[in-house]
Order: structure tokens, then sequence, then C-alpha cells
């Protein structure tokens, strides 16, 4: 059971990450008082990790993981929910060019849900295609709080959410071990299975939560710092 | 000088950070010696003809940097692996801060893997990787 | 979809190129350059009486071995402009001068990706690199991304 869950990370399965699963668990039961994660949901790149078994892991480190995707579609990347065979048999999960709209319907229709992520990203974002296309339809939240965004990403999504009513969340989307459940997204109920998070997703009651420490930054000046001996 | 033996760290350790001015020169000086001497590494007007905003670090300046991070931490670490992924153009004359931590130490064979990683001073991670090291034992 | 190439290119080697002896000067300005203070790198005396018994480059040295053809004739572009996406570097014997570096090219995988600036084609070169005694030295696997 879990109200805080990572709903956007990779792990070794992705081609650009190296983090082993079980490297996550372990870090988060070593960080759970600055990050109460108690779910995580692997959202591997344009495939779907159907032969992964994490039973054994939920069982070892008392956190629920669930797996997702993340796929590429004409209005920017988007997280996968609830993905199963017929989702899978009607969408080729490594092609960068789906069609946003048909995923929506489609996935919807059999049993998921389709959700932007980072959506105020350059190109792969959904604002950027909002400006030069019509919105979509169907949308019902987008993830509002991305631990890989740059300034500014995050904040010109407030905007969206307010002009749609779209639901919001938040995700790490984590590549490194260290950075697993930096956001995540707080439920109102708890959730024990795939089917109750596409069910939760659908109809509200979430909200991004940020973990990530208000680090001060070193207060030395330029001047003041040497490069190295011999420099 | 710093030793650390393979007892020393824990998973969760933080690596010993580095913060930076990065210099122009310093950018410069190290496109002439690792041949990379190319107006993007070297002066703002050719790298915007190139079409980026100024002349930037060589993503590989930044590798190397990462590393010397791993070695004035931790003089007996030997790097076996270093993975990095160049996110972002690393725009200089400003400060870099170059961070890592150790996520899993493998008992069998003595080595950790750490992630690494530099950020501006938005928190921006511009360059983000892994590294296996090998360490000595008390044994 | 837009990614179409002779897969057959993958795993041959393009190019052999031997790089002149490594000195003790480029070394120790590699090193300078980084700012190093690591005594294995940038003393000789007290390198003698470490764990390699003289001085070595620092691991990302072999990172400026500059092969002499870049890229395979024959591989279409993919985009107008190229970018260093990344580097995967795996170590297996330390650089000394004198050492005779020679490295092999071949191109190791395509791929293709969006990112913030659009459609991203991924061309990884893997690099490896030996001395004169034949020993593996390194293996460079170079990302970059055309767009």
């Amino acid at each position: 059971m879990a109200r805080i869950l990572d709903l956007h990370l990779h792990s070794e399965a992705s081609d650009d990450s190296r983090a082993p699963v079980e490297a996550y668990l372990k870090w988060l039961a070593r960080k759970r008082d600055e990050r109460p994660i108690e779910g995580l949901v692997l959202t591997e790149h344009r495939q779907f990790n159907r032969a992964a078994d994490y039973r054994a892991l939920e069982d070892k480190y008392g956190i629920l993981i669930l797996k997702a995707s993340e796929v590429e579609t004409d209005y920017g990347h988007m997280l996968v929910y609830g993905v199963n065979d017929d989702i899978l048999a009607r969408f080729d999960f490594r092609n960068v060019r789906l069609n946003a709209q048909e995923l929506i319907n489609e996935v919807a229709r059999m049993g998921g849900i389709a959700m932007p992520c980072h959506p105020g990203r350059p190109t792969i974002g959904l604002i950027e295609h909002y400006q030069k296309k019509p919105p979509l339809e169907g949308v019902v939240g987008v993830e509002a709080l991305n631990g890989g965004s740059k300034k500014g990403e995050d904040e010109r999504v407030a905007g969206l959410v307010q002009a749609y009513g779209y639901h919001a969340f938040g995700g790490s989307d984590s590549h490194l071990v260290s950075f697993v459940g930096l956001c995540a997204t707080e439920f109102d109920r708890d959730i024990k299975n795939i089917e109750e998070l596409v069910e939760a997703l659908r109809t509200g009651g979430y909200r991004p939560v940020d973990f990530r420490p208000k680090k001060p930054q070193p207060s030395v000046t330029p001047e003041g710092l040497t490069y190295g001996a011999g420099l | 000088m710093n030793i650390l033996y393979f007892e020393d760290i824990e998973e969760g350790d933080e690596i010993a950070g580095l913060d930076l001015f990065l210099s122009k020169d310093l950018v410069r000086r190290y496109a002439r010696t690792a041949n990379m001497y190319f107006p993007r590494f070297t002066d703002d007007e050719g790298a915007r003809a190139e079409g980026l905003p100024g002349m930037i670090a060589p993503g590989v300046m930044s590798m190397g940097l990462l590393a010397r991070m791993i070695s004035d931490w931790n003089r007996a670490a030997t790097i076996i692996r270093l993975g990095t992924t160049f996110r972002n153009p690393v725009l200089p004359d400003r400060m870099i801060h170059l961070r890592g931590a150790i996520t899993q130490k493998n008992e069998a064979d003595h080595t950790a893997e750490c992630d690494l990683w530099m950020e501006n001073d938005e928190g921006e991670r511009w360059v983000v990787g892994t590294a296996t090291i090998s360490l000595p034992t008390k044994l | 979809m837009a990614l179409d190439f002779d897969r057959s290119i993958l795993g041959q080697v393009f190019d052999e190129t031997t790089f002149p002896p490594v000195t003790k000067e480029e070394i120790l300005e590699f090193a300078a350059a980084l700012g190093e203070t690591n005594p294995l790198y940038t003393d000789e005396a007290a390198a003698a009486r470490g764990p390699y018994g003289g001085l070595v480059a620092p691991p990302t040295f072999v990172t400026k071995l500059r092969a002499k053809k870049f890229m395979p004739e024959h591989l279409p572009r993919f985009g107008k402009t190229g970018f260093d996406a990344g580097r995967d570097l795996e170590i297996y014997a330390p650089v000394r001068p004198g050492d005779v570096l020679t490295m092999a090219s071949s191109i190791h995988d395509i791929y293709e990706k969006t990112g913030r600036t659009g459609s991203m084609y991924f061309i990884v070169i893997r690099n490896e690199v030996r001395n004169q005694r034949g020993e593996k030295v390194a293996v460079i696997d170079h990302r970059i991304m055309q767009r």
C-alpha cells in the first residue's frame, strides 16, 4: 500500500540508465527520513518491461513497485500506466512518432492511461505543441514536477494546469540511483496495484511533492577559488 | 592526502564535491592540450557561428573534472569505468559544482559504483554519469 | 522510421590510427589542464614510489586521441549538426610516457530518440586503444548526436 509514489523513473532496463532497481530501493531505505517514498513506478523508455518480476524486491524492502512506460509522440513524451497486451498489440512503443491523440484514446479504451510528462520542456513537452496545434482531447493530468527539469520548465506548467483543468503529478525522472524519489506524487488514497493507480490518476485526488533539499550554494567568490595546484 | 579503503566507505556516502570557477582561459587551455582547439571551445563568435549561445567547454573536460573529483576525494581509488552524458552545453565564466555519491559496494571484487554529476548555481545538472572504482582493502 | 542505413556496417573497423609516443610533458600538461594534484599524474619522483612505479596519465587522457578518420566514409548523415552526447570509458591498463598507442574505431550502434531539440540520431563510435605490447588500454564509446 502506498500513498506517496515516484511516478517516473528509469532502471537499467532503459537504454540511458545503469541503475538497478534494488539500488534504488536501498537508497530509499537509507534516505527514508528525507524522501518518504512508498512506491516506485518504473517507466522504461520506449518499451514495457513485461518480463521483470519485482515481487521479491517489494517484499524485501516494503516498497510497492509498478511497471509502466515512457513513449514518444507528436505532442511530446507521455507516460503510459496500465500497459497490457492489448495496448502493446496496438502500439509499437519503439516508434518515436506515435500519434498522441490515438495513444490517449486507445490506451484509455483498453484500460490504461497516457499522461504527458515534463510538459514545459522544449520539443518533447506538451506546452510547445499546444502553441502550434489544437489541444488534445482526453488529457486528464500532466507531470507538473519533474526532477530532470531545467530552471523555468516546471514553472511554465502552472498556467497549463490552470487553463485546461488538468490534474498535476510529479516524478523524479531519475536515471541515477541517488536521484530516486526527489520528486513524487502524493495520493489521497492508498494504491495497492497498477489498476488502482490508473483509477486514481483518472479520478484525481493527488498532487506533486518535492523532496529536493533546499541547498545553499557555497558562498565563495570566483576570486577566492583556485583551480588546482600549478595554475 | 586522503586515502580511503573499501572498508571506509558506505553506500549512501557523498563524494567530496568540487566547486570551481570555470574560466574561458581554463577551457581554452584544456582544448589546446586535448587536441580540441576548435572555435566552439575557444571563442564566443566562432561558437555562435555554429549555433551555440557562446563558447562551451568540451564534454570530455567535464568528464575529466569528474574524474579529478574522485582523485581529490580519495587518492586510493582507481577508476575502472566512467560513463558520462553531456545533457547540456557547459558554458564557461561561471561557477560549476561537481558532486557524487557511492551507490553500491561490491564485496566480491572491492569495487564501488558511484553517481557523478556537474550542476550550475541553479541546480541544473548539465553533465551526469556513473563510475566504477576499485579500492584497496585492509584485509 | 527515418533511421535507414546498412546495418552490416556495425562492428567493422573503419579506422586504425597509431599515435606518436606519449610524452611526459603531454601527461603533465593534460593533468594540469584539469587541475589535477594527484602525484601519480603530476610528480614523477613521487609517482615512482607509488603503485605504478612511475608517472601515469589521468584516466580520461585517452579521450584526447583523434582518429585519422572520425566516421566511416559511406555512413549517411542523419542531421545537419552534430554534438558530443557523451562517453563511456572502460579502463584496462595505465598510459605511461613512451607508450605508443593505437586506436581502432568501429560503429557500435545507431539509434533514434526525441529530445529537447527534436529528433535526435545517436551514433556510437567504439574506439579500442591498445599499447605497443598489444595490451588493451581502454575502450571509449563515443556517442555523437546528430539532428
